[in-house]
């Protein structure tokens, strides 16, 4: 039994130090395009600001912006904004998504539940989640209640379509093979429906965290007292044009951030799926 | 006692009636026989060995092994799927360990008898490689050392072999011949090759439109000669009456 040798080499060569250099190049030039556009936008204030072309309170620049960061936080309140909205969003978002994924595999597994909630949500599901707020407010008052309750829902509802759309895609030829080798309903779901369903699920949450962020910050202009949505609403009415573009940009920023995590879970945990994308087609 | 099939029928629903997939299908295996279901595609052959496997019910009929009626799949009955079927998400070794895992033996013990199957079929070296990055022979192969690690009573066979390449094929063959020489579990093995079935085989099913038209027992020695006048007086046996079912359709 000599046989295979030849089909027995690896990829082990994939990742040589060609590869390292194009990502070096890649990275460098996404940083020289954020660079540029703060530079560019510094400069059209910094003339606007010499030629009063139109009246420089409208276009704060990126140094005022700054200036405005650095003042709120003399006054002890930027990071109390920062984390109200970081921890509203945190729990609100993994709060929907969890909500969504068991409510996804009950609609997916038992036929009562499918009956009983699908039509809900199909006639629930199409309204803005933005124009519940007021409603909920009244039920539950101005505090945080109402507000992780507008985050979970505006998260939930698209994550149990992604989530009930991952599960029903489950190969069955895996699912007979799981059977074949002994597995019980636990052991099938926990080996094979949850790992495959798991990648349609990141998608899912990826998208929807738009969808939270808005949900966020909608919330914090209504009805409250701290948060990066509160920040915009509360300058506006004090005309602190460069409070409002450092909200945004800071909202901008969590979201980044938010995202990057979601996407280092999930390079961890999709470590199996190297070299079976798209972007795998043509090696250089 | 072994495998005994008595006059299953199968049908499926198609179009506006019913098409007969099996028809009154009997036969006895014993333990440590090699079968070879063989016949053209559509003949009923892969419908027969989903119903060993359990993963559908005959309409008519009885299935049992070592005198127990077969109910739904079992880790008794180990299959190996044409499309591989491994989990892309575990690597060889956990691929090949799950058996023995779902049969509540701990993770050493798993991973301990799933470096033993990985022996038997040549992949050392690849047990922490996931299932893309393997080609079509290896995969077979994880395939085939996953449905022995739990140690069947019989291994089901669905044109293992029917996605590969015939270089890779051939040496397949001869590789599930050494590990059956070894093993001596029952083996199930559909294919629509003639000369793989007379290579492999201890008893060849011939199957013809859902019915057995013939149930030869091979008794040349291996490893078979494809050149030794019996080898070639038994293919053209099994050729005439594949034709025949060809000319008739």
């Amino acid at each position: 039994m000599t046989v295979g040798t030849n089909e027995k080499l690896s990829l082990k060569n994939s990742k040589t130090s060609p590869f390292l250099t194009t990502e070096r190049k890649d990275s460098l030039s996404r940083m020289i395009t954020i660079a540029g556009f703060f530079a560019l936008w510094q400069i059209i204030g910094m003339i606007n600001a010499h030629f009063e072309w139109f009246n420089p309170t409208f276009l704060p620049t990126p140094v005022d912006v700054l200036g405005a960061a650095l003042h709120l936080h003399d006054q002890g309140v930027l990071f109390t904004h920062i984390w109200s909205s970081t921890w509203r969003l945190g729990v609100g978002f993994i709060l929907g998504v969890v909500i969504a994924v068991v409510l996804a595999f009950l609609i997916a597994k038992v036929k009562f539940v499918q009956n009983a909630l699908e039509p809900l949500i199909n006639v629930i599901g199409p309204i803005p989640p933005f124009a519940l707020l007021p409603i909920f407010i009244i039920w539950m008052g101005v505090g945080e209640l109402s507000k992780l309750t507008l985050i979970t829902y505006a998260t939930a509802i698209p994550m149990i379509a992604y989530t009930v759309d991952g599960i029903r895609n489950v190969n069955p030829l895996l699912v007979r093979s799981a059977l074949s080798l002994g597995a019980n309903q636990w052991q099938v779901f926990k080996s094979v429906i949850l790992p495959s369903a798991l990648p349609p699920i990141f998608v899912g949450m990826r998208v929807t965290l738009a969808i939270s962020f808005s949900a966020m910050v909608v919330a914090e202009m209504i009805g409250a007292f701290s948060g990066l949505g509160y920040l915009i609403i509360d300058s506006r009415n004090f005309f602190q044009m460069d409070n409002m573009f450092l909200a945004a940009a800071l909202i901008g920023v969590l979201y980044s951030i938010f995202a990057l995590i979601l996407s280092f879970i999930e390079k961890r945990l999709f470590k199996w799926r190297q070299g079976t994308q798209m972007n795998d087609a043509i090696s250089k | 006692m072994g495998l005994v099939v008595t006059d299953v029928s199968k049908s499926f629903p198609s179009g506006h009636g019913i098409k007969p997939v099996l028809q009154n299908v009997t036969f006895e295996s014993k333990d440590n026989e090699f079968v070879c279901v063989l016949g053209h595609s559509g003949c009923g052959k892969s419908t027969l060995l989903n119903m060993i496997a359990g993963f559908a019910s005959p309409d008519d009929g009885f299935m049992t092994v070592n005198g127990e009626q077969i109910n739904g799949p079992d880790q008794e009955r180990g299959v190996v799927f044409q499309e591989h079927a491994l989990f892309p998400w575990y690597t060889v070794l956990e691929n090949i360990a799950l058996g023995p895992t779902f049969q509540g033996k701990s993770k050493e013990e798993s991973q301990q008898i799933a470096k033993k199957y990985l022996a038997l079929v040549n992949l050392e070296d690849a047990a922490n490689q996931y299932p893309s990055q393997l080609s079509g022979g290896m995969k077979q192969r994880v395939g085939i050392a996953r449905a022995l690690a739990n140690e069947p009573k019989i291994l089901l066979m669905d044109e293992p072999f029917g996605a590969l390449d015939i270089l890779t094929r051939e040496t397949m063959r001869k590789e599930l011949l050494n590990i059956w020489m070894h093993l001596r579990t029952m083996v199930v093995f559909v294919t629509h090759s003639i000369a793989e079935a007379v290579h492999l085989a201890d008893r060849i099913l011939v199957m013809k439109q859902g019915e057995i038209a013939s149930n030869i027992e091979v008794h040349l020695d291996r490893p078979r000669d494809a050149k030794h006048p019996q080898f070639l007086s038994l293919v053209d046996e099994l050729s005439s009456i594949l034709i025949e079912e060809k000319a008739r359709t």
